[in-house]
């Protein structure tokens, strides 16, 4: 399938259409929860979705980003259904559509900070070298571009997680919960440059967390 | 990079104990195809009857001395050697059933003439170009297969006339005619050599020369048949052997040495081939194996990248052409000691006075070609399933 949206300063719409995942379909929702409502997240908006641990915020980025299938309902990127599209399509939009900071990190432990995100860069040669290490610098990471990703800290990790998603050209990016293991400074830091490049790029996100709202002034608020 | 993700620091103990066994399944996959060929090609060319082919008569006793038993084939014996599985076809040897002379016709060559005996071979046997191997009525000339022993005696002859003794090419080059006659007519053909023969005793004519004088200058006798052509399978000479033992038959000495010893090596190269196959194909699959471990190892990293944004075929192809090389470095070891290997096997056969010929075979660079092939398919087909067990 064509990804027909690739144009100039716009940023794709992603509706959610009374989707259900399989997994939650026994608990109760509210009238306000993105479970089996019809919700838009509006282009270029920064939104953040908080709830409680188990309501599924993990399943809420899984399944937006096409990682799984499991549910009842329909989310259209730009009106087309994302089932519909091929792997290739995946590959483009994961390149220059969404961008994805996981709950997990998905890191590869054995590559270098240096390795982990030019394998990242390079699919879309968004930024040089420099400038990576000018993005670690910013978040006081900066002496660890050599070292393995693996024998990095949680909270080290988790900020290379970020700029691997910062870099590349995205509408949306969606992160799992991404300062979990991070103090307030360097929570601060990351939001700020999350947030100016998502400025740049005219790009929305959104940003599940259980509660802290990182005093950042959010377009609005997803619940579930 | 992504080799290095991929493909780094992985446990090659594996990987490389495969690609032992897959270097020996392939020299000697490579080394059996080749002897297997060349000791199959081993004669052709060099006789004219086909390889495999011999011509035999029954054995004459006391008894058939005595006219108790009859050394001629009936339709019937002919058709119940043609059944047997081993036996790809028997054919009658007809002889002439008229009085034939033959005597040199050339001025450059003194006047020699001898009442002989010719025969003809069905045309399937004879390893001559059709186009030469014919005759009609009003031709020019006759061609002829000769007896080597004829030019022997012919040689004898000149040099006793004191003339120099001819080769097989000038021997090709002077006229000869027959005479055929019956009691009340008689006719000259001329006759040409077009070939030599050790396995035959008697001058060979094409079919429609025979025919011609058997129906016009026959002596009345009923056509007999002597002897009859085996074309026996290949690899199972041995069998022919057996039954020219209970039929009664027997056939030239340097015939049966040939085809018996074609049919050991080829046999015993057959073995080899077949092990060698099953080599490979062990060795194919523990590579292949050692890929869905490697894949297997490798899950997260293919999801991961997936994830980021690389596109499956992209993470395939990588593990596609890591395996081709692999295949290939393994290809190119077994070449290597392919060609030092065949050099050793040439040199024994040439020390026991076996000279097969020592050119490359296409059909073993074929079946490397081939085992390449299969096994890239493979591993492509392997490393698309792995790639998208992970989407």
């Amino acid at each position: 399938m064509i990804i027909d949206f690739c144009y100039q300063n716009h940023t794709m719409k992603i509706e959610l259409k009374k989707v259900m995942p399989f997994p939650l379909a026994s608990i109760k929702h509210s009238d306000e929860s993105i479970w089996g409502n019809d919700i838009i997240l509006e282009p270029s908006k920064k939104i953040i979705l908080n709830a409680s641990s188990g309501k599924g915020k993990s399943t809420f980025t899984t399944t937006t980003t096409g990682l799984r299938n499991d549910y009842d309902g329909d989310i259209m990127y730009e009106g087309i259904n994302i089932k519909s599209y091929s792997p290739d399509d995946w590959s483009l939009i994961r390149q220059e559509k969404i961008s994805t900071v996981f709950q997990d990190l998905q890191l590869f432990p054995k590559l270098t900070v240096k390795e982990n995100l030019l394998l990242k860069n390079s699919l879309t040669d968004t930024y040089t070298e420099i400038e990576l290490i000018q993005l670690l610098e910013k978040l006081e990471i900066d002496d660890k571009w050599t070292q393995l990703c693996g024998l990095l800290s949680m909270g080290q990790q988790q900020r290379v997680a970020i700029i691997r998603a910062l870099s590349q050209p995205f509408e949306w990016l969606i992160m799992d919960e991404p300062f979990s293991h991070l103090d307030v400074d360097n929570t601060n830091r990351c939001l700020a440059m999350i947030d100016e490049r998502a400025t740049k790029l005219n790009a929305g996100f959104v940003l599940t967390t259980l509660g802290d709202f990182h005093n950042f002034n959010y377009d609005y608020e997803l619940k579930l | 990079m992504l080799n290095k993700l991929l493909f780094k620091n992985q446990d090659k103990k594996q990987l490389i104990i495969a690609m032992i066994g897959a270097f020996m399944g392939i020299t000697f996959l490579v080394t059996s195809i080749h002897f297997l060929i060349q000791v199959n090609d081993f004669g052709k060319g060099a006789e004219i009857l086909g390889p495999n082919t011999i011509i035999v008569q029954k054995k004459v006793s006391n008894s058939s001395t005595l006219g108790l038993t009859s050394t001629d084939f009936s339709e019937n014996e002919i058709e119940k050697i043609r059944s047997e599985k081993f036996i790809d076809d028997v054919k009658p040897v007809i002889s002439n059933n008229f009085d034939v002379s033959f005597e040199t016709a050339d001025p450059l060559v003194p006047r020699f003439r001898s009442d002989v005996f010719i025969q003809t071979i069905d045309p399937d046997f004879i390893d001559v170009k059709s186009s030469n191997w014919k005759w009609n009525e009003g031709d020019e000339f006759v061609p002829i297969i000769m007896p080597r022993d004829f030019l022997v005696m012919l040689n004898t002859f000149m040099s006793a006339s004191g003339i120099p003794q001819v080769s097989d090419d000038l021997a090709m080059k002077i006229k000869f005619k027959f005479t055929l006659s019956n009691q009340t007519d008689k006719e000259w053909v001329d006759a040409r050599i077009i070939g030599f023969t050790n396995e035959v005793s008697a001058i060979l004519v094409p079919e429609t020369f025979m025919t011609y004088g058997n129906t016009k200058y026959s002596n009345g006798t009923d056509q007999k048949i002597t002897q009859v052509m085996i074309s026996g399978k290949e690899s199972e000479f041995g069998l022919v052997e057996e039954l020219l033992e209970k039929k009664g038959l027997e056939s030239k000495n340097s015939q049966m040495v040939v085809g018996r010893l074609k049919s050991i090596i080829g046999t015993l190269f057959f073995v080899v081939l077949g092990i060698s196959i099953i080599a490979v194909f062990v060795s194919g699959l523990v590579l292949i194996q050692y890929l869905q471990l490697l894949m297997s190892k490798n899950a997260y990293e293919v999801r991961t990248l997936m994830r980021i944004g690389y596109r499956p075929s992209e993470i395939v192809w990588k593990f596609f052409i890591y395996f081709t090389k692999i295949f290939g470095i393994v290809a190119l070891l077994g070449i290597s000691l392919f060609i030092p290997l065949k050099l050793i096997i040439d040199d024994v056969f040439q020390s026991g006075g076996i000279y097969i010929d020592e050119s490359f075979t296409i059909g073993s660079i074929g079946a490397l070609i081939l085992a390449y092939v299969l096994f890239t398919v493979a591993s492509y087909l392997t490393a698309k399933k792995g790639v998208f067990n992970e989407y």
